[in-house]
């Protein structure tokens, strides 16, 4: 879809960063071991190979919550996308997945085509999310996921949805990652994890 | 557990006696010789009763199989009870802490949020403190500049001031100089009063005094004036040639004419010279022409001709000489003139000459005049005031005048100066003092602002924003809520469980043994194991019973024995027995034999007691090998001990 575009314009934009989305928590979930390895498949996206899950009803969230989220970068109104990680033992907040979104609206009609340029972009972000494994601490309880998305005040909340804290985390230790823009949406990576005492 | 090793111990007499049963005539001869027929009989009796006994026992075995396998059962049920009690009160425990946790973080929460709300009420404060102090500081900028600004005209106003103090140093030296070198002459003048005055004579004395330089000045002058009428003597001599001057002029012009007169003349003579010349030639042509005509015409007329032309000829001739002559005559006349002239045009230049001398001789002469008129003034008016004494001098009280001026004005603006520059220093220091203390402020808010934009980046990062701007969102089914909602099910169930399998023990302790459970397991329960619950009641009762026969008989065996061989036979561990004799000494004193092989061989094992039967074990045992003679030899020596005692 993106690839047949010669520019880049605002819905383009919109489903480019929903796709990276969808794909990134995918790889997170994969990656923290929130659900089981067996139930991820291989897939190839943006020239790597990436794990994507087959949980039905994990599937049925997400493309709900992307959906959604697609609709409201179209618009702008959207700040920030964060996926929360929690232990269910403790109900601690053990890792927020935080990514900012900067939406341009002054964009002019088709800037010249950049999709390769994006596309090395979201590889590399990707690639990161896959490297900070090596320092974040394990999780070894039982852990559960979350999507929170921040969004302007005069937004009116559709039927499912429902207002919620930030679910901030204790303590935490932040590291910033890459970015990457498509000219109209710049989107800034960030991890919070809680700092473990041995460290 | 007592009743595993009961259990243990009665499989084990049981092997024993089987094995005895296996070897009947030998264990029977052996054990029991002094029995009869009747004892036999009983025995045999028993035998059957026992091996009745045991095919039960077989027949049970499978039955208590089952009931170990059921007590396995239970004792894991009973594990996996206490288990879940202990999961149950650690998660009991779990939800209290979680339940005090939750309120130790909606406290934390609430905390943090007034915290938040003070936080940005201070950031707010401080931004509204940053503004107006950064209005302070733009209007204090304002004021500095202002005064800046004032002390740029202050220095302007102060360099005017300087230049016109230096204008006015300048004149002052001006007329300090010219005073000194007016007080200077005063000085020399002074002294030279003093100097009269010390030659204080008289009137005519100073006057002398004075007049010898004036006189001598008089008679410069008068040498001068001499000198001045000798030269215009002279002058009126120079005047007197020089009024000679006109009447050479005219004759020179007198001359000058008659010059011209004699060339105008001179050049009529060369122009009658030249007729008289064509006029010759005329006549030569006429002469030919007459030669060729007087052959043709008539000599009278030609005779007339001729004579007129002769006639003609003398006249010329004639004019010709005298024309000649008054040339000549004009020619000498004018060689003699000519040196008279060269004479008086010297003359003349010499006297032109001398007339420039005199002029500039009486230019000299006028100045001389000018001067000497100017020191005679200047002479007189030293006069008139040595006349009026030197008391009064006109000049140096405006002097004086105009260098109070001077000085006043000076101090005036010196004091001025010095109140600009002691205004200057204050403010200066003031404005300093001021400019640091707002760059410290600023600096100060700097680094407040550094701080807290650091900390909104760092709240930024962690997930905090703006609850004016932004609300957070997400779905109401998200997996977390789904897996906390397992996660509380999963506990309630546990929890559930719990209270039953709490509530089976009470019933179950309070039942005692097999009881019909009223509380149902997870399992549900099969009529084969109910049927086996049923037979394994039975047999359990029976296992009982069995029990209870068994130690009775067991025990009435055992003392039976005591009593007959005098033996107390005690199986201490697996394949030793230990024999304690009925007439020992000592408690203590035990013989102990171990069974090697399962023929039924025996062993004797050291004990402190059959190291005091050594000579008794060397006989029977090693010799004669034989155990029950050895323990009867034991016996007969204990009983032989203690009645000799």
């Amino acid at each position: 879809m993106s690839k047949t575009l010669k520019g880049i314009t605002l819905k383009g934009s919109a489903e480019l960063v929903a796709e990276f989305f969808s794909f990134g928590i995918n790889s997170i979930l994969y990656q923290r071991g929130i659900y089981p390895a067996e139930t991820f498949t291989r897939v190839t996206q943006y020239d790597m190979s990436l794990q994507l899950t087959t949980d039905a009803k994990l599937k049925n969230y997400l493309t709900n919550v992307i959906s959604q989220l697609k609709e409201w970068l179209f618009d702008c109104t959207v700040q920030k996308l964060v996926v929360v990680i929690t232990c269910l033992e403790t109900n601690e907040v053990l890792e927020r997945w935080q990514f900012d979104l900067e939406c341009d609206k002054t964009f002019f009609l088709p800037d010249q085509c950049k999709y390769e340029s994006i596309q090395e972009e979201i590889r590399s972000v990707i690639r990161q999310i896959t490297a900070t494994v090596t320092f974040l601490p394990l999780l070894e309880t039982a852990c559960a996921f979350d999507l929170l998305i921040y969004t302007d005040k005069d937004l009116e909340v559709p039927e499912q949805w429902e207002e919620s804290g930030p679910q901030l985390i204790d303590q935490s230790e932040e590291v910033r990652l890459r970015s990457f823009t498509t000219t109209i949406h710049k989107v800034n990576s960030m991890v919070a994890y809680k700092r473990t005492n041995s460290t | 557990m007592d009743d595993m090793e009961d259990d243990t111990t009665i499989f084990s007499t049981l092997k024993s006696f089987k094995s005895l049963i296996s070897c009947p005539d030998r264990s029977l001869l052996e054990t029991e010789p002094a029995f009869g027929r009747s004892g036999l009989q009983n025995l045999y009796t028993k035998r059957v009763e026992l091996e009745e006994a045991a095919e039960r026992v077989r027949s049970h075995t499978n039955l208590l199989q089952l009931t170990q396998e059921k007590q396995q059962m239970e004792l894991s049920h009973k594990r996996a009870r206490i288990e879940l009690e202990k999961e149950a009160n650690s998660s009991s425990r779990d939800l209290q802490r979680e339940i005090d946790r939750n309120r130790e973080l909606l406290l934390q929460i609430r905390r943090l949020e007034e915290r938040e709300e003070k936080a940005n009420q201070a950031l707010n404060e401080q931004m509204e403190n940053n503004k107006a102090l950064k209005r302070n500081f733009e209007e204090l900028h304002k004021k500095a500049n202002e005064k800046d600004s004032k002390l740029a005209e202050a220095d302007q106003m102060i360099s005017e001031l300087k230049d016109e103090t230096r204008r006015l140093n300048q004149q002052i030296q001006i007329q300090e100089s010219k005073f000194s070198t007016q007080n200077l002459e005063i000085q020399a003048l002074q002294e030279q009063l003093d100097v009269q005055r010390k030659y204080e004579f008289t009137h005519t004395q100073m006057y002398t005094i004075f007049l010898i330089p004036s006189n001598k000045c008089i008679c410069t002058l008068e040498r001068r004036l001499a000198l001045q009428e000798q030269d215009s003597v002279i002058v009126k001599n120079m005047k007197s040639e020089v009024a000679r001057l006109p009447e050479l002029e005219r004759e020179i012009k007198r001359l000058r004419e008659e010059n011209t007169f004699l060339r105008e003349t001179k050049e009529n003579n060369s122009l009658l010279r030249e007729e008289t010349e064509g006029l010759r030639r005329k006549l030569e042509r006429m002469e030919r022409a007459m030669e060729e005509k007087l052959k043709v015409e008539k000599p009278e007329d030609l005779s007339r001709e001729v004579i007129q032309i002769q006639q003609r000829e003398l006249n010329l001739k004639q004019q010709n000489y005298t024309l000649n002559s008054s040339i000549r005559s004009v020619e000498k006349a004018r060689t003699e003139l000519m040196p008279e002239i060269a004479q008086l045009r010297a003359k003349a230049q010499e006297e032109q000459k001398k007339r420039e001398n005199q002029d500039s001789l009486v230019r000299r002469l006028q100045k001389r005049v000018l001067l000497l008129t100017k020191e005679r003034d200047g002479m007189r008016a030293i006069l008139e005031s040595y006349d009026s004494e030197l008391a009064t001098s006109e000049y140096s009280p405006q002097l004086m005048l105009r260098v109070k001026e001077a000085e006043d004005m000076l101090q005036k603006v010196q004091t001025h100066n010095t109140e600009m520059e002691k205004l200057h220093c204050i403010v200066f220091v003031f404005l300093r003092q001021k400019i640091e203390e707002l760059e410290s402020e600023r600096q100060q808010l700097e680094e407040q602002n550094n701080i807290l934009e650091m900390r909104l980046e760092r709240h930024n990062l962690q997930g905090g924003y703006d609850p004016v701007t932004t609300k957070v969102i997400h779905l109401q089914m998200n997996p977390t809520s789904i897996a906390k909602q397992q996660r509380t099910e999963e506990v309630e169930q546990l929890r559930v469980e719990c209270q039953r399998l709490r509530d089976r023990l009470r019933k179950i302790e309070a039942g005692g043994g097999m009881t019909t459970d009223d509380t149902t397991l997870i399992i549900p329960p099969s009529q084969e194991i109910l049927d086996l619950r049923k037979q394994m009641e039975s047999a359990e009762l029976k296992n009982q019973r069995l029990k209870e026969v068994f130690q009775k008989k067991i025990q009435e065996f055992r003392t039976a024995c005591y009593v007959l061989t005098g033996y107390q036979i005690d199986i201490t561990v697996e394949n030793q027995y230990r024999l304690t004799s009925v007439y020992a000494e000592h408690m203590e004193d035990s013989l102990l034999f171990k069974s090697t092989g399962p023929v039924g061989s025996m062993q004797l094992l050291e004990t402190d007691f059959s190291r005091t039967l050594t000579g008794l074990v060397d006989l029977h045992l090693f010799h004669q090998k034989s155990i029950p003679v050895f323990l009867s030899a034991v016996t007969i020596e204990l009983f032989s001990r203690q009645t000799v005692t």
